[in-house]
Parts: C-alpha cells; structure tokens; sequence
C-alpha cells in the first residue's frame, strides 16, 4: 500500500475540523479520522492491481563505457481499470539509469512503452533489478505498488580508448608488407609477386631467371608471414586490481589487448584470447577469416580482477596444452619481481621453447613520481621506497630478455601502442 | 611484497574471537575515556563541595558575608539586642508583637509588600526605620514627606541636625535618596544635601518615631567600617528588640496548566494529528522499489605497496636502505651513460666517472660505494645531502 501527498493533506484538513470542533470535537474526530481511513481504503480496492500487469523489454543489449544504451519496458494492462501511477525501472547505481521513475498512465487494455537510458560507469554486466509499479487509485491519495521481474542484461564493453592508433600502426604495417616499398628477403617473409623494376628497387631482389623469360627486369617481392598465431593472455589476478591513475592495470592491459588483436587481425594473423589468474576466466579461440575484436571485447566485458596471486605455472601449462604450433604469448601483466620470479622465470625455459613471449607490464608514473621526490628526509625515504621498486621491475625484465622473452614496459598511456610497436617489430624482424 | 591470503591469517590467529566479546570490548574501548573523565570530573566536584558551607545571598540580607550583604551589621546587633529576621510581614507582626515596648523594626526592600501588608506594619505602631522605602511605603509610615531628590557618590555626608543618633556618629555615607517633610509635619532632617536630607525621622500617626533612609549601603558589609556609618546603624536600631524585616520575594500562586486553557477542540486534534503524521510518514518514506545492490570490484592503488615500504623505511629510520637504494637507482641509470655495463667493478666506474667530471675519485668513492661506516647515512642532514649530490652528479653526467 501507498499512500499520496493528498491523504497527508486530506488528514492535515481534518485536524484542522477537529481543532476549532469544540465540545463536540469527540463526534468530530471520530467521524474526520473514519472518513479520512475510509478514503484511503477505498482508493486502495479501486486502484488498478499492479500484480495483474503484464510487463515484457526491448531494447539495447551492449554498448560501449563511455556511451548509453536506451532499455525499454512495455507495460500491457489487461486489467478492467486505468492504471495511473509511476514506473520504475530499477538498474544497479553505476548504470546511471535516467530517469529514475516515469509517470505513466495506461487505459485499460492498452499498453505503454517507457524507456531508460543507461549510461554505465563500470564496464560489465547490469542486470535489471526488477520493474517497480506504483498504481494510484481514482481519487489519487493512495494505491499498490509491487515490484514484477522481467530479466534483462545490459552488457558494458570496454571503451578501446587505443582505437585511434590503429590508423597509424596500420600504416606501419602496411608498409611493412610491401605495399609502399619493396622489401628484401629476411627470415620469416614470404615470397609474394614478381612485379616490373622501378628505379629505387634493390638490385638485389631482381628475379634473373624471370628477367630472362620477360622483355622486362622483374624483381621479387617479400611480405612477412601471414596466418601466424597470437594468443594474447591477460592476467586477472591481484596485481591487475592496482590502480594506475584512475584505472584498474587490468583496463590498460584490456586495451592494449584489444589494440594488438585489432592490428593483428588485419595484418592476417590469428588472435586467441585468454582471461587467466589460477584458472581459465575468459578464452576465446580465432575462428577462420575475420576481425576478432568484437568477440575479444565480448569476452572481456565482465572480467574483473580478483584478488589471488596469478599462477603462472597453471597459465604456461594452459598454454601449452593449447597446440605445440610456434605462436607469439602475449602476456600482459604487472612486472612484479616477487610474483614473476617464483612463478613464471623457472617455467620460462618450458615455454620458450616452442613459443615465442612477449610479456607487457603497465607502469606505474606515480613510482617515478616518487622516486623524483627530494627535499626532506620523509621524500627521501619515499623515493628510497620508489627506487627499489623500479630497479626490481628493471632487474625482472632484464632478467626476462636474458632469458629470451620480449618486455615492453610502459605507461598507461603508451602501453597500447608500445605494444602494438613491439608486435610490428617482432613481424619485420621475421621472428614471429 | 605478497599480501597474505585471507585463510592463513584465521589459521594464525591462537582464540577465533567470538562476535559478542569482541563487540562488548569495542565498546568498552569506545566508552572509556568519557567515563573516567566524567568520574574525574564527578570526584573533583565532591570534594570541591566537601566542608564548604552556603550562605544566602542577596543585597543586605543578613545572613551574607558579601560585600553587599550585612552580616557584620547583623552580627553586631546581636551583640546587644534581641535580633528576630522576618521573612514576611505576618512573622514581622508576629515578632513585633511579642517583643513588647522596646522595639525597632528595620524594614528592608518594602515593595515586596503588598498594600495591605505595610497598613498593618505601621498600625503596630512601633518606632520603625525604612530602608531607601518605596513611595507607598514612605507615604503609610511617614505621612507628609516625599523623596525630592537623589545624590550619587558624594562620599560621606555630615549630619548638621540635632538629631541624637546622627550627631553622635559623625558623617556616614548616607548618599542615596534626598527626603522634604512638608511644613505642617515635625520632622528631624539629617545628612542634608541638594534638595533635601538622606536622613529624616518623624513621628507617625500612631506616636511612634518612623525614620527614614535613603539608602542602606552604609549597614553592608563593604562600607559598615567605614566613617560613622556602624555608630549612625547601632544608633538608629538602638533598642532591646531588633525585627529586621526583610521579606523575600513574594512566590506564584495558583494558574492553571497549559492545557487547562487550550479549548476542547484542540485536545481532540491530537488524534487526527497523529494520523496526519503518519500519513506523512507513509507518503515520504515508501521507496519505490528495493534498493539495488552493486557488488563493486576490489581496487587498490597500484602504488600502495611502494608507499607502505617508505613509511616501514621512515617508522625505522633506515637510512642505509634509503642511501643503498638511492645510490643503486643512480648507477642502474648512469652507469650505462659512461659506456659501461652494470657489472663494471666499482674502481673502474668510480675512474671513469672521475676523468669525466673531473671530481676527486676519493670523494666519489665514498658518495657511490661507502665503506662500512658510511657518513651519509648517519642522520637526516646527510641522507638528504647525498640524495642532492646524487642527483648533481647526475645533471653533470646527461
């Protein structure tokens, strides 16, 4: 049961009768609050029943952080009475869900649409709470309200901030390919056409068998390997929850992932996708022809990091168990010397030989911040603090590229493309 | 640095707290230092109040030794009078009365007395002194003078008159309401001043002698000492009987409760009110709907654990951790810089890092690899001296 504004007042009213009543304030009093308690009663029994309501959804099912998505409720009233009242239509607080109650009024037998706009916070999966109905009775003072399920999930996706150096990296790539220089022969490039000589070409890509056959000189070109494989596995455990600005490492890591799957999906590579802290949280396997981004971002959406120590040595046994074929392990996570040097430097051997890793730690800008600070003795001890913990990262990757793993170690702001750097890198250097 | 998991530090813990105990101990701990500052304060306050005793207090009153009081007064009197202190005019009767012939009633602060209340004082036809008396007062006692005027701070005045009691106690500090007897009345004027006498003695209607006074602050404590003011006092209260008359403040009686006045309606009203407030109470309070939970993710910044260690460094003072790790921060980015590798055995860094900046490779010695006692890790002062020549060095060497 609820009751309106206008029964508070209706009451009020009736005190005021009741007040300036007099001796026969007794008879007053007994037939204001009857008549008051009455009203009430009867608005309540004449009030649409919200429970006899029939509610279903359309509307967006995923969007991007940053964006909003329009959810929408039709409210169908098969019973025998108007429904007047308010809606609401409840979402979880960082779903920012606008407005937060709608008026609605619906004859009977007819149905109405009212629509919530949902501008997420968090990246993640909103579920809707339920659908609150409040029906107010013909005279307005007071009614029934019931909350009705009808599920519906709103699906946020990562925002892929690094999407704009995808132009650019691209055109490093294409380059790379042949397409606006001809390239030499190196290892892990494949032969790709013979096509007339312009000056400028090498002489020493010049076909001479198919010169001789030809009125013209020809040269051979080279574009690095296609159909390589890349399993990109991010790490979720407690390392990622560090904050890093004002994101988890493990937002930076997903969209320097998402940059690398975007760049090598283009450049005709196969992207697998991994969520690993002590168990697999996320997998996804390249199928065919095709961007996998969107699958890729699909799969990251509800990753959250948890807090357990990552285990690298379930990780390095996944990934192996996942096909001998040589591919690049991208593996983003935090380069801490404690969690790397007991877990993944004495699998590090296992792994190298028969793939190829690339491990991408994001750093913190506040550690070098610190390690700046001077001038009193609780800065120094600060920056003492901060020293230690960059020449333990600098001691971990050194020890990493000794032991044959690739290290990109970067800001949150250049990860993305410092790794998508590496990634060309890797490629014209034919070491994929 | 590994956070423990969550299980190990359960299984550590020797006597799982219970809920209860724990919740009864916080709550001991929250409360303990209001009690025992209360108790402090509850204790020092007893023994404060401890042998002290209360004295009434109040202008003339007879009982306070304040300055403005006159206890001396009183306690002079009764060297050699029968003193009876009244409260109300029906004890001052009542004493008056049974004292008999020689008496003298000294009245204090009369508009406190109702009108009827100062008839029957002056029909007891007693010889009465009225202290700076209201103009009801002075009207039913001493019928034919008026007050006329008012001296301020004129110091003591001298009495010019023949009246015994004045004469004899010499000047007093009388300075208060000036008093005229009109022609037709007998009247003995002392202290005289602008416009009138501070003292005046006359004869009632009922043959007694009514003096008056224009103010009793000669009879306080304060000023009782001073000049002839304790003589002019026992001279005027000469008598075998003294009722000092000093009524208290009259009290409230009778009214009726508030709601005595309120009309019926009113007391009717509350019914309805209440339902009116909870009708209010219904409409502002009902949500609509439940509120909706978020389960939020665990998010810590990624720095917490560098800072943590600063304060273990500063909680312990550990400098030679600051010096070794600062000075190892500083090789790892300028050794590279000389052409050498981080394996390069300290001598060679040092005579290279010499011949380049020209410094003393004594001095480097000891600013990049110290002996075992090492000064720049001796207090602050130093700690912050090598953090700068450190970071000069630097500068020197980009």
């Amino acid at each position: 049961m609820v009751v309106t504004g206008r029964a508070a007042l209706l009451a009020l009213l009736a005190t005021g009768a009741v007040a300036i009543s007099g001796q026969i304030g007794g008879t007053v009093t007994g037939i204001a609050v009857g008549l008051v308690v009455l009203l009430v009663v009867v608005d309540v029994a004449l009030a649409a029943s919200p429970r006899r309501l029939v509610l279903s959804r359309e509307g967006e099912t995923s969007l991007r952080l940053g964006g909003s998505a329009s959810v929408s409720v039709l409210v169908a009233n098969p019973t025998g009475r108007r429904l007047q009242g308010s809606v609401r239509d409840a979402w979880p607080p960082s779903s920012h869900g606008a407005p937060k109650a709608h008026r609605v009024r619906v004859e009977a037998g007819e149905r109405r649409r009212v629509t919530t706009t949902l501008t997420p916070t968090r990246r993640g999966d909103a579920r809707s709470a339920g659908v609150t109905v409040r029906s107010i009775g013909p005279l307005g003072i007071a009614g029934r309200q019931r909350t009705l399920q009808t599920p519906w999930t709103v699906r946020t996706l990562p925002p892929f901030h690094s999407r704009r150096h995808l132009p650019g990296k691209l055109s490093r790539l294409r380059e790379l390919e042949g397409r606006h220089t001809a390239m030499v022969r190196g290892q892990g490039s494949e032969f790709d056409s013979l096509r007339d000589y312009v000056p400028g070409d090498d002489v020493r890509s010049i076909d001479w068998r198919a010169t001789a056959r030809n009125d013209s000189v020809v040269v051979r070109t080279w574009r690095p390997e296609r159909d390589r494989r890349i399993l990109i596995v991010l790490d979720t455990g407690r390392t990622s929850a560090g904050r890093v600005g004002d994101t988890p490492r493990l937002d930076h890591a997903m969209d320097a992932a998402l940059l690398l799957t975007a760049l090598a999906g283009k450049a005709g590579d196969r992207v697998d996708f991994m969520a690993y802290d002590r168990t697999v949280r996320a997998q996804v396997k390249a199928s065919g022809k095709g961007s996998q981004v969107h699958r890729v971002v699909e799969a990251m959406a509800p990753l959250e990091a948890t807090l357990v120590e990552s285990d690298p040595a379930g990780m390095v046994g996944t990934v192996l168990a996942q096909g001998r074929s040589r591919k690049l392990v991208v593996l983003l996570t935090d380069l801490n010397a404690t969690a790397l040097e007991e877990g993944l430097l004495p699998r590090l051997p296992l792994l190298s030989s028969h793939h190829l890793l690339l491990v991408a730690g994001i750093k913190d800008p506040k550690v070098e911040e610190m390690a700046a600070e001077r001038g009193s003795a609780d800065a120094l001890y600060r920056a003492a603090s901060a020293e230690r913990t960059l020449s333990e990262r600098h001691r971990i990757s050194a020890e990493l590229r000794r032991m044959g793993a690739e290290v990109v170690d970067a800001g949150p702001e250049h990860i993305a493309p410092a790794l998508a750097d590496a990634y060309i890198n890797l490629k014209a250097q034919g070491r994929l | 640095m590994t956070t423990a998991p969550a299980d190990t530090v359960v299984r550590d813990d020797p006597r799982p707290a219970s809920e209860p105990t724990s919740e009864a101990r916080r709550l001991w701990r929250a409360v303990r230092v209001p009690v025992a500052l209360f108790s402090a304060l509850l204790l020092v306050g007893v023994l404060l109040s401890l042998g002290g005793e209360r004295f009434p207090s109040g202008h003339l009153e007879p009982e306070n030794p304040e300055p403005t009081g006159a206890r001396a007064f009183a306690r002079l009197l009764q060297e050699d009078a029968d003193v009876t202190v009244a409260r109300d005019s029906a004890s001052a009767v009542e004493a008056v009365e049974r004292a008999g012939e020689d008496t003298v009633l000294l009245v204090f602060l009369d508009h406190r007395l109702l009108p009827e209340e100062l008839d029957a004082l002056a029909e007891l036809g007693t010889d009465t002194v009225l202290v700076q008396p209201s103009l009801r007062a002075l009207r039913t006692f001493a019928p034919g003078t008026d007050m006329t005027g008012r001296v301020e701070d004129e110091g003591a005045l001298d009495p010019e008159c023949t009246l015994s009691a004045a004469t004899a106690a010499g000047s007093a500090d009388v300075a208060g309401e000036l008093y005229t007897a009109d022609d037709d009345v007998t009247a003995r004027s002392c202290y005289p001043a602008d416009g009138g006498a501070a003292l005046i003695g006359v004869d009632s209607p009922q043959g007694a002698t009514t003096t008056v006074v224009g103010t009793g602050t000669f009879l306080s404590n304060r000023d009782l000492a001073s000049d002839g003011n304790a003589a002019l006092a026992l001279n005027l209260a000469s008598a075998e009987h003294v009722v000092w008359l000093r009524p208290d403040a009259p009290e409230e009686v009778g009214g009726s409760e508030i709601w005595e006045l309120l009309p019926t309606g009113m007391l009717w009203a509350v019914g309805p009110l209440a339902l009116t407030l909870l009708l209010l109470a219904l409409w502002r309070g009902r949500r609509m709907g439940a509120l909706v939970h978020e389960s939020l993710p665990v998010v810590v910044r990624a720095a917490e654990t560098t800072e943590g260690r600063a304060r273990l460094y500063r909680s312990r003072n550990a400098r030679d951790r600051v010096a070794a790790s600062l000075r190892a921060g500083f090789l790892e980015r300028s050794v590279p810089r000389l052409g050498l590798n981080t394996d390069t055995a300290p001598e060679t860094v040092v005579a290279t890092m010499a011949a380049r900046t020209g410094d003393d490779p004594h001095h480097l010695g000891r600013l990049l690899y110290p002996e075992a006692d090492d000064s720049y890790a001796a207090d602050d002062d130093a700690m912050l001296r090598l953090g700068e020549e450190l970071d000069e060095l630097a500068r020197r060497l980009r």
